[in-house]
């Protein structure tokens, strides 16, 4: 008992050598005992800044927890005088809290406070402080509310929670000012919702849900001061909404949900299966640049009857086309002539020009490479021993018109009379009866020169002008005329052109010229053209036509008699037809290609030469005028 | 006592409530015809509001400084302040405050303005050449200057409206101890609390209402 009063009056002492300003530190403890704790205020408050009210503690030392065992004084700093006041007021209902009342209460002025033993030695516990900064505010009273609105789904609300200040706070007078804070939470909830301070005395409360409980309270403070009152008593508001409200929503939102994930996968489905499609709507492929003319894809692909009629079509191709090959449709060219000819191994020229021999007047005219034209003539029955060249009387259509009108200077282009050389054994040595073809126009020159025989040794006779047929016909005579000599007075410059190298026998073309001459009267043709009418022994007929530097344009063909000549052309009878002139000189080529024949002269039947008009070109030669030609 | 006090009191609400100066009807005073006609507890309230924003500033003030500079605190400085507007006799008390006259109380509240003129201008200097400080509150650096202009206007008006003895003495500048800012800005925060409050009392009394 001793050792511990002695104890405390050393602790005591400790305590007295600690800084004033220093709050409770509990002093070392001595070795066995439990942690001592000073006397010390536990609490100053004001409710009102008016008053203020301060607690203290014995602590560990229960002898001092009686009261008058410990004493308080207070000091304040503004007071003239330093000294240390008591208490005024020790509570009485209330163990160890002093009171201040109003005139001891001195706002914006620093008090301190001492708890100090019985009997002024120790000092346990010193505090300052201003009293507004201690102020707790009560908490406001008279807490209500009322329901501001229900949400149109009915599962929200809105409350506006009023109170009233607290009675003891003077804030009318405007002593205090003071700011609340509400808070609410869910009635088992732990956790409140704070909402902002609010210096009027009402608050709105939204977004609260129906069909639950709500617990509300509020507390004050100083404004501009940081010391919160104690909370109001909680009000517990409570909205009853539809009962079933969220139950039947639910199954509304899910089907929903539902149904908008099931279309938003068809619709990707779509999508991704129609990917080509919708790629080709959406991003159109840009489409290649037509530009007018020829496809190449035609080419490509091998359509070329495609290719030639867009070839046709175009201007330019036709053009272009007729120039290159005007005489194509009016040449037939006799197939199984040529065919037997290349079988006896005489070129096709030769046997034109009779340098066969043993051919005599067997004379193919054989199409030149490119040369598809059906002659006139047609001579279906030719004897096989001769396959001659009856068809070969077909010319080519002239290719070069400007070069056959170089060299020769007759003054009209007439028609290149092929007239192949009857030779009469001499033929086949022959060279070239040249006649003159002028060329003044491809126009106006008679091309055209019918073949009416084929001499035995390959020269031609040519009979008097004749109509000229359209393409493909042949000759007019050509059905009644079968012999192959009996052409068309169709020309082929291009026959000459090609020839004029080689010096035929037959008389055609100049070499240079490539004009078709024409062998007048003096060709033994296949004596089955003798049944043309128009043939004339060219021979005899020679001298008669005036010397003419213009195309003679009859020919005269010698048609042998039957039986004269072993000629190995025949004309089979067509004694239906009846007679047409041999050969119709060309007079002009009109703008559609055809062909303008010189309807007036009626074909003689005999050899009587004709007499060309004088604009006629010349075209044919005469057998007079054989021998103006030079070679 | 009323009607003698009616026109400084005025003439110092007019100057505080720096809205009405602006406004763009003159303010009649006396009555005069022709002009709008502000009630008188509406002149309180607009001032009123003014000190208010004026006590939280200074409450922001304090608390930002404390925080930002003395991370520590420290009871005991707290203990010895001791502001320069110690020697103006306030009343500490509600009663106290209610219980002096209007006149009285409006020149507590003239001098407490007067006499924080020059420190706040001291301050904002001083706060403007802390590098530290445009970090700490540049808006209420701002606001400052703001009181600092309505002070002076308010101080510059009242010299002329009140005689000086109803001002009492007053401490010369010269007097001034030179404070740091933390007790500055302490002192400021209780002053214009101080201010607050009496004007509202004030208030009270010039244009009752109910329950005042």
């Amino acid at each position: 008992m001793m050792a511990a009063r002695h104890l405390l009056l050393l602790l005591s002492q400790a305590c007295l050598l600690l800084e004033t300003g220093s709050l409770a530190a509990a002093p070392p403890l001595t070795a066995s005992e439990a942690p001592l704790e000073s006397p010390h205020f536990t609490a100053c408050l004001s409710r009102e800044q008016e008053t203020f009210r301060c607690w203290w503690s014995a602590g560990s030392f229960r002898n001092l927890s009686q009261p008058g065992a410990l004493r308080v004084f207070f000091l304040k700093k503004n007071s003239l005088s330093r000294t240390w006041m008591e208490c005024p007021n020790y509570t009485a209902s209330v163990p160890n809290e002093c009171y201040f009342n109003k005139s001891y209460t001195s706002i914006w002025t620093s008090y301190c406070l001492q708890l100090r033993s019985r009997h002024h030695n120790v000092t346990y516990d010193e505090r300052c402080f201003n009293v507004e900064d201690i102020v707790h505010p009560d908490p406001p009273v008279s807490m209500n509310w009322t329901l501001l609105n229900v949400s149109r789904s009915g599962l929200h609300f809105d409350i506006i929670v009023r109170w009233e200040p607290p009675p003891s706070a003077d804030v009318k007078a405007g002593w205090m000012s003071l700011t609340y804070e509400v808070q609410y939470r869910e009635r088992n909830a732990s956790h409140w919702e704070v909402l902002d301070l609010e210096t009027s005395t009402q608050q709105s409360v939204y977004g609260l849900h129906t069909n639950m409980e709500y617990e509300v309270r509020v507390r004050c403070k100083m404004r501009a001061f940081d010391n919160f009152g104690q909370f109001s008593d909680s009000i517990f508001v409570h909205v009853p909404g539809k009962v079933h409200g969220k139950e039947s929503t639910f199954p509304v939102t899910v089907v929903f949900i539902f149904g908008v994930v099931g279309l938003a996968i068809l619709f990707l489905l779509i999508i991704f299966s129609h990917q080509q499609k919708l790629m080709v709507i959406l991003l159109p492929p840009v489409p290649a640049p037509k530009i007018k003319g020829i496809d190449p894809d035609l080419l490509k692909k091998g359509r070329l009857d495609e290719l030639s009629s867009v070839l046709s079509s175009h201007p330019l191709c036709k053009a272009e086309m007729y120039r290159e090959e005007p005489w194509v449709e009016f040449i037939e060219l006799d197939l199984e002539r040529m065919d037997a000819a290349e079988k006896t191994g005489c070129s096709d020229t030769q046997r034109l020009l009779g340098l066969v021999p043993h051919l005599g007047s067997s004379h193919r005219l054989a199409a030149k490479d490119g040369d598809l034209g059906r002659a006139s003539c047609y001579e279906p029955e030719l004897s096989e021993a001769d396959p001659a060249v009856a068809a070969a009387f077909c010319l080519r259509p002239r290719v070069t018109s400007p070069e056959l009108q170089s060299d020769r200077p007759a003054p009209d282009a007439g028609p290149a009379p092929v007239a192949g050389s009857a030779p009469d054994g001499e033929a086949d040595g022959r060279p070239v009866i040249q006649t003159q073809l002028s060329t003044q126009s491809s126009v106006s020159m008679d091309f055209y020169a019918q073949v009416s025989d084929v001499t035995p040794l390959g020269g031609v006779v040519l009979s008097p002008g004749q109509q000229v047929r359209g393409p493909g016909e042949k000759g007019e005579g050509g059905d009644g005329q079968p012999l192959k000599n009996q052409k068309e007075g169709q020309k082929k410059e291009g026959e000459g052109g090609v020839e004029k190298e080689v010096p035929l026998p037959l008389l055609i073309v100049a070499p240079d010229s490539g004009a078709y001459t024409s062998e007048l009267g003096n060709r033994q043709i296949g004596s089955d053209c003798s049944r043309r009418e128009a043939f004339q022994d060219p021979p005899a007929e020679m001298p008669q036509p005036p010397p003419e530097k213009n195309a003679v344009e009859q020919f005269a063909l010698i048609v042998p008699p039957a039986g004269e000549y072993q000629s190995p052309y025949f004309i089979p009878p067509t004694p239906q037809l009846p007679p047409v002139a041999d050969y119709t000189v060309v007079q002009d080529v009109d703008a559609q290609q055809s062909l303008l024949l010189n309807p007036s002269t009626p074909p003689p039947p005999s050899m009587a030469p004709v007499k060309p008009p004088p604009a006629m070109p010349v075209g044919y030669l005469t057998p007079d005028l054989l021998g103006n030609i030079s070679l | 006592m009323f009607r003698k006090l009616k026109g400084p009191v005025i003439f110092l609400l007019m100057f505080l409530d720096v809205q009405v100066i602006v406004g763009s009807t003159p303010i009649c005073v006396h009555g005069h015809t022709g002009c709008q006609t502000l009630s008188l507890a509406d002149l309180f309230d607009r001032v009123i509001q003014h000190s208010a924003r004026v006590h939280g500033l200074s409450s922001d003030l304090h608390s930002e400084y404390e925080q930002y500079f003395l991370p520590s605190k420290n009871k005991i400085s707290k203990i010895n302040r001791n502001c320069h507007t110690s020697y103006i006799l306030t009343p500490n008390g509600k009663e106290n405050a209610q219980r002096l006259a209007g006149e009285d109380l409006t020149g507590v509240i003239l001098k407490l303005l007067l006499a924080w003129r020059d420190p706040l201008s001291q301050f904002h200097r001083s706060m403007a050449q802390h590098e530290d400080f445009t970090s700490f509150s540049g808006n209420k650096a701002l606001e400052m200057s703001d009181m600092m202009h309505l002070l002076g206007m308010i101080s510059n008006s009242v010299r002329g409206l009140i005689s000086n003895e109803a001002l009492g003495p007053q401490a010369s500048s010269s007097e001034a101890r030179p404070m740091n800012d933390q007790q500055l800005l302490y002192c400021f925060r209780r002053d214009s609390n101080k201010i607050q409050i009496y004007l509202k009392i004030l208030k009270c009394r010039i244009a009752p209402e109910q329950g005042c």
